[in-house]
């Protein structure tokens, strides 16, 4: 029976294969411009996710209270300090917690002159190698900084092939603050547009060509195993607060886990997948006017057949249950091609996307949870726009029909 | 002869009401979603460069490099280089500025925000008040002879940043230092520049150790002068001020045109990707004339037999169902144009009463209306032309015999 209306429902569609093809290009277009956009944005989601958890699930960050706006440290009231650090380091369930300054700086080379961000290196040996360990650091050509470098820098790969109109080499010499310093390191990519991109160079000298004090911009801290990051991060704030002699609600610094980031940043991308999904569903929409065109047509053109089937004895819902299959099949089948269109087409942006700017983050991600509601919700726009053509079939008067 | 090309589709397409209509709504909704997204995308622009026009074209920013407005850059301006730009010729009035992020204590509660330091000379202060946009709502103006005495923003006026209410003549600690709060500034929109507070740039200096460091300095050109050459003239002067090669500034020297002219980049770049995804509807819609002609072509079959049979010639029976089509998308122009720009007009009455009068302004684009209207009758033809040549290339004797 079931495969009856399957049948009837394809021999249908297939009678009129011009019209049918042009309603399913319809759904197909719109399938697979939605299909595309929500692949992309879940790809630049998980890519993002990705590098949160590759900085560390167990990671959290101390800056001074700030403004959020420009780089950690700036504008800071009540900067961090080498005791802080200390302080910080005992507290219960933090394995790590090395300083950092992270500062605007001005670099030439060759003639150049350009504004980036410096990051500072601890110079105790111990130390680095925390840091190292920390930020995953992996030396792509030279070596790492090391205690008793001080005029030493080593540098991302995109600092060091983009930042200047000359892509710089191990030894060369480029000049901070009027300084002159010594590539000695060019990190291997990481993909990390934030990493790759970075400048690091020994704290002291930072201290020393700047004119800062026993100051940090962040103290980066990660928690031991075992240890909820929660948990590490309110002990953190007792503790800090005790010794900077503060009350409750009136903190001078702030405590940043990457939960809290990931969170802020996901609601930022859920908001604008909205408003672009939102719009390309608008050809959906369009599409399924056209689907319930073509059920009208089919309708009007078999009223004499639907009389017939009527008079041999079928039943109105069995007319209606006919023409929701044919408009429903219309649907999925359109939303079938429209599928592997749109993953054709977010896989293609995802290469020349890779090819172009070497990006992980545009990256076409293909849950089962997609594909399937994609299909269904094809399937379910084409039998909601079969609704009104299948109900004015079923309630043809048998009579009337067989006399059209 | 003319008139029976569009007396005939027009009839036609009166004949199939549903039809006609389905395939009508196709084009409306796509042409509607086109037009209220260029438009509202318009309307942003629109709001924005008014915005910068309020600051003035007569308007200089100079600012050190690196960091962000002048916060976190290495490189600082001194009172020696506000000297060099007063000195510049063209240069009517020049004024400095320090900016900094502070704790603002009060009712024991604190709060973190920005602190500028304005000069208290009443024409200086003016430059500063025009440029920034800042009108007094309550109290005063910072004066000459000021010292610790501060305006707030509009967001102090609520209870919200200290549980209660700041008013005017209470004490604000800044940064630990007392200031008596002589006005309110009107609500701007922003939430950093609305919980921010201006103070006399001497106590500025006091409180933040910042002696002779300033944080951007604002300059006004002379009336009739032309901003971007005295923009170049400061440029060169403190460049050999600073000691510095072409090239190698360690300052940044913007006008409003050059923000205005960022912005719009930007903002077409995101209208362009939302137009575009909009315009898929449209390729749709075409798609949706296409079946409807197609489905009109077979079921005229036998008058198209009937008309060749008569006399009518391969291009008449192709003009007759191109004007159909074209009809069908001039049509959907139409009310998609109507209802676009009524959907955009709709969303500033929302935002207007949400968010407040400043961020959209439509204005209705002849231009675009025209062009859309062009475009979908394009649309129509193009989507009509294969089965109108179809409908031509019919055999008068099949077509005649076709049940």
């Amino acid at each position: 029976m079931l495969k009856d209306y399957f049948r009837l429902a394809f021999r249908n569609a297939r009678r009129r294969k011009l019209r049918s093809w042009l309603t399913m290009l319809g759904i197909f277009i719109g399938i697979a411009a939605v299909v595309a956009l929500i692949s992309l944005s879940q790809g630049l989601k998980s890519a993002i996710s990705e590098q949160f958890v590759s900085l560390g699930s167990d990671k959290l960050i101390v800056q001074g209270a700030g403004s959020g706006f420009g780089p950690p440290g700036t504008g800071v009231e009540v900067p961090l300090t080498e005791i802080d650090e200390k302080v910080i380091a005992k507290v219960k369930g933090v394995d790590i917690a090395v300083g950092r300054l992270v500062r605007s700086v001005k670099v030439e080379f060759n003639d150049e002159v350009n504004y980036g961000f410096a990051a500072s290196i601890p110079d105790e040996l111990e130390k680095i190698a925390l840091v190292v360990e920390a930020n995953n650091y992996k030396i792509g050509s030279g070596r790492l900084l090391e205690g008793g470098d001080k005029f030493k820098i080593m540098v991302g790969n995109d600092f060091a092939k983009n930042f200047f109109d000359k892509s710089l080499q191990l030894r060369d010499k480029v000049i901070i603050e009027d300084k002159k310093f010594e590539i000695v390191g060019i990190l291997k990519k990481s993909g990390n547009p934030q990493q790759d991109s970075t400048l690091v160079i020994p704290q002291a000298a930072l201290r020393e060509i700047l004119n800062l004090g026993d100051t940090f911009d962040i103290i980066p801290v990660k928690a031991g195993a075992g240890d909820s990051l929660v948990l590490v991060a309110e002990r953190i704030e007792n503790k800090l607060r005790k010794h900077r002699e503060l009350d409750e609600g009136k903190e001078d610094f702030s405590i940043e886990t990457p939960e809290n980031i990931l969170a802020t940043l996901t609601t930022i991308l859920l908001i604008v997948q909205g408003v672009l999904v939102g719009i390309a569903a608008i050809s959906l929409v369009v599409g399924g006017i056209g689907i319930m065109n073509t059920m009208y047509t089919s309708v009007t053109e078999r009223t004499k057949e639907i009389g017939i089937m009527k008079a041999t004895g079928a039943r109105g819902s069995q007319i209606l249950l006919l023409f929701l299959f044919e408009s429903g099949m219309l649907g999925m089948f359109g939303g079938i091609i429209g599928i592997t269109l749109g993953f054709t087409i977010s896989k293609s942006i995802e290469l020349i996307a890779f090819q172009i700017f070497e990006s992980f983050l545009i990256k076409a991600d293909f849950s089962l949870t997609l594909l399937l509601g994609a299909l269904l919700f094809a399937f379910f726009v084409g039998a909601a726009s079969g609704v009104f053509p299948a109900r004015q079939a079923a309630k043809l008067k048998p009579v009337d029909a067989l006399r059209k | 002869m003319y008139k029976d090309y569009f007396k005939i589709p027009l009839k036609e397409i009166r004949r199939r009401k549903l039809r006609s209509w389905l395939t009508l709504i196709g084009i409306i909704i796509g042409i509607a979603a086109v037009v209220s997204l260029i438009t509202l995308g318009q309307g942003l622009e629109n709001a924005i460069s008014k915005q910068f026009q309020a600051l003035g074209d007569d308007k200089i920013f100079i600012m050190p490099k690196g960091g962000l407005w002048g916060m976190g850059s290495s490189e600082q301006l001194t009172e020696d280089d506000l000297d060099v730009i007063s000195g510049t010729l063209g240069v009517k009035l020049a004024t400095g500025m320090g900016y900094a992020f502070a704790q603002f204590d009060f009712n024991d509660k604190v709060h973190y925000g920005f602190v500028s330091g304005i000069s208290t000379s009443p024409e200086e202060r003016a430059l500063v008040g025009e440029a920034q946009t800042w009108k007094v709502r309550e109290g005063r103006m910072l004066d000459r002879g000021d010292k610790f005495k501060i305006v707030l923003g509009h967001e102090h006026t609520k209870r919200d940043l200290f549980d209660k209410r700041v008013e005017l003549g209470d004490k604000i600690k800044i940064h630990g230092k007392d200031f008596k709060v002589v006005g309110f500034l009107e609500k701007i929109g922003s939430p950093p520049d609305d919980e921010s507070g201006l103070i006399p740039i001497d106590a500025y200096a006091d409180v933040f150790d910042a002696e002779n460091e300033l944080g951007f300095i604002i300059a006004q050109s002379g009336l009739g002068e032309d901003s971007l050459l005295i923009a170049e003239s400061i440029k060169k002067e403190l460049r050999q001020f600073r000691n510095v090669d072409e090239g190698k500034e360690d300052f940044e020297i913007q006008t409003p045109d050059q923000f205005a002219e960022t912005f719009s980049i930007i903002l077409d770049i995101v209208n362009i990707v939302l137009v575009g995804i909009a315009a898929i509807s449209l390729l749709v819609g075409g798609i949706g004339i296409m079946n409807t002609m197609y489905t009109t072509v077979l079921e005229r079959t036998k008058e198209i037999g009937v008309m060749k049979a008569l006399g009518a010639k391969n291009s008449h029976i192709v003009y007759l169902f191109l004007v159909e089509s074209g009809f069908y998308g001039l049509g959907g122009g139409l009310i998609g144009v109507l209802i676009g720009v009524g959907l955009a007009k709709l969303v500033e009455a929302i935002f207007t009463i949400a968010v407040g009068p400043a961020f959209l302004l439509i204005e209705i684009d002849y231009f675009l209306i025209i062009g859309t209207l062009l475009f979908s009758f394009i649309v129509g033809c193009l989507s009509g032309i294969s089965p109108a040549i179809r409908a031509s290339k019919l055999n008068p004797v099949d077509s005649l015999r076709y049940e």
